[in-house]
């Protein structure tokens, strides 16, 4: 495992050692969320599926979408922050290398956290089963990597952990609380169904949905292409961003 | 092939709401092979700006950086794997251990994984710190921190290493065994280029010097040849008490005096009947780096 795997290698410890807050409390939030919305939806369903079910997907795709998201953005930070990111500066990797490291570590996050939420929770939701393995296994991991690589690329940008929280709370909460993850997104009054329509990140999610359940809010193969799409994008994005900030930090 | 020719390199830094810094103008600086090599000059001089931007962290505004022929910019894999830095800043690593540190940064740098315990074990038995090899890094010691720096620049076996001021903030013993490494590693074939503000490291250590102050060369070469152009025409001297009336010939040079020479006997005599009984030291011979050094930054 040699230059971009052990830095891959290196950030896959990193989540390791604070377990906790990294793999652990993901779960505890889905669980609580899951009992609640569990009570107020009892029995309900959406086109023939189980509420418990559309949300319970819904609310691991946020998961897998967040703590990507979250996982290179912060490492980034707190690495300008203890002066570590002089390290990625002198190592003789490419720009996009260093990115594809981080995003990949977030994808191993993801895996493990969502694996372990699911060995924990899946049996309080008899009908979970996989509708379709393959695509399930493509869409987790070009979400993952999608916002692995949206994370490094605000954490190169990023002068301080306020600039994260900011992004956090008004970029990816609202994007995330319109994209489906508790309702579809037909039900929503105008009008937000439009925009989230247009919200990128309702493609992850009925993709992963649809993977899993069948389910689709609208075509699924149109969410594989934009996710596709913006995955590549991002990927630019994150090269550039890379390339500039590395040289200049 | 050179391990560093720098030409006309250039660099402007554009803070935001702030006036620019010319941190660096035009400077050019050639390292031959074997060189133990001193970037002097006083704080903000631009020795870490140059130094950021040989490691390829920083762009050049203009001019040409060549490490054993590589452009640092344009070949900067390649260079990059060719060198060893020290920067300046100390890093504080959240949780990793000593050996956690150095296992990933010298993968990174494509030391296999096989090879790498060996050479851990055996860069920080160099470095005095093999018995902290499983203590968490930020539990260090400044002195011991600043060793972890120069483990990991060592650790991939660079042709040509780049300390910014290895020896700050370290013990006298320490900064001894330190010297004693870049004496030994440049013996093995390293060539080194590194800052200092203790003078007399450079003056022991150094084959050669830059000194630059406000991002320009102001004097380079052998160290020698400096002294004695210095000295053959003044006489340096320390008083007691310096408070008195002086020649009108005498310059203040730091804590030293220095009085122009022209003949060596008239001219001690002028002095010591001038200052008969206050002078506490005087030569005409080599003047110190902290006297050619004071001269020039002035
Ligand atoms: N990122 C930056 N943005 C703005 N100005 C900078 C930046 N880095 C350095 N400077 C300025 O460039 C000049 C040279 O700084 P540099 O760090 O190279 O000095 P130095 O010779 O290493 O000094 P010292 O001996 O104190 O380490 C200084 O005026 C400094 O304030
Ligand atoms: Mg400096």
């Amino acid at each position: 495992m040699t230059y971009m795997w052990a830095l891959y290698a290196r950030e896959v410890k990193r989540f390791q050692k604070i377990w906790m807050d990294t793999v652990f409390s993901p779960i505890v939030s889905t669980i609580l969320f899951l009992s609640v919305f569990g009570i107020v939806a009892g029995g309900q369903e959406i086109g023939g599926l189980p509420y418990v079910l559309f949300i319970y997907v819904g609310l691991l795709s946020m998961n897998i979408v967040n703590s990507s998201f979250s996982n290179p953005a912060f490492a980034l930070v707190i690495g300008k922050n203890t002066g570590t990111i002089v390290d990625l500066q002198l190592a003789p990797l490419r720009p996009w290398s260093i990115g594809v490291a981080y995003a990949l570590a977030a994808l191993t996050r993801a895996l493990l956290t969502i694996g372990l939420a699911v060995l924990v929770t899946g049996w309080f939701i008899p009908e979970l089963g996989i509708n379709n393995p393959f695509l399930l296994l493509l869409a987790f991991s070009l979400t993952a990597l999608e916002f692995g690589m949206l994370g490094v690329t605000f954490g190169m940008w990023a002068k301080g952990f306020e600039s994260l929280t900011f992004m956090t709370t008004f970029v990816m909460q609202p994007m995330i609380f319109l994209a489906g993850v508790f309702y579809p997104i037909a039900n929503l009054p105008a009008p937000w169904d439009t925009v989230s329509a247009f919200n990128p990140l309702h493609h992850n999610i009925n993709l992963l949905r649809y993977a899993v359940t069948g389910y689709s809010d609208g075509n699924p193969m149109i969410s594989l292409v934009v996710v596709a799409a913006l995955a590549a994008l991002v990927f630019v994005a994150m090269h550039l961003s890379t390339k500039k900030k590395m040289r200049a930090l | 092939m050179l391990p560093l020719l720098v030409s006309q390199v250039s660099k402007t830094f554009h803070p935001s709401k702030r006036p620019v810094v010319e941190a660096l103008k035009t400077v050019s600086i050639k390292i031959e092979q074997g060189k133990i090599h001193g970037l002097l000059g006083p704080n903000g001089a631009g020795k870490s700006t140059l130094i950021g931007m040989l490691s390829g962290m920083l762009l050049p505004d203009t001019g040409k950086i060549e490490i054993f022929g590589l452009d640092i910019v344009s070949d900067t894999l390649e260079a990059k794997k060719l060198i060893g830095v020290v920067p300046q800043e100390v890093t504080y690593e959240m949780a990793f251990t000593v050996r956690e540190v150095l296992h990933y940064f010298s993968g990174m740098h494509g030391v296999p994984s096989h090879e790498r315990n060996a050479r851990i074990e055996a860069v920080l038995t160099d470095l005095d710190l093999l018995d902290k090899i499983d203590e968490r890094a930020k539990h260090l010691s400044g002195g011991m921190k600043r060793r972890l720096m120069i483990a990991k620049a060592l650790i991939h076996k660079p042709k040509f290493l780049i300390l910014d001021e290895p020896t700050a903030g370290v013990d006298v013993a320490l900064r001894q065994k330190i010297w004693q490494l870049v004496r030994r590693l440049n013996q093995e074939g390293m060539t080194i280029l590194f800052t200092t503000h203790y003078l007399e490291e450079a003056e022991q250590l150094c084959d050669e010097i830059t000194l630059i102050n406000h991002g320009q060369v102001v004097r380079e070469g052998n160290l020698k040849d400096m002294q004695t152009e210095f000295a053959q025409n003044s006489i340096h001297f320390e008083l007691f008490d310096i408070n008195v009336p002086h020649l009108a010939e005498v310059k203040s040079i730091g804590v030293e005096f220095e009085y122009p020479l022209t003949d060596l006997g008239p001219d001690m005599h002028a002095l010591t009947s001038h200052y008969t009984g206050n002078i506490k030291s005087i030569k005409s011979g080599a003047a110190s780096l902290e006297t050619i050094f004071l001269e020039l930054t002035r």
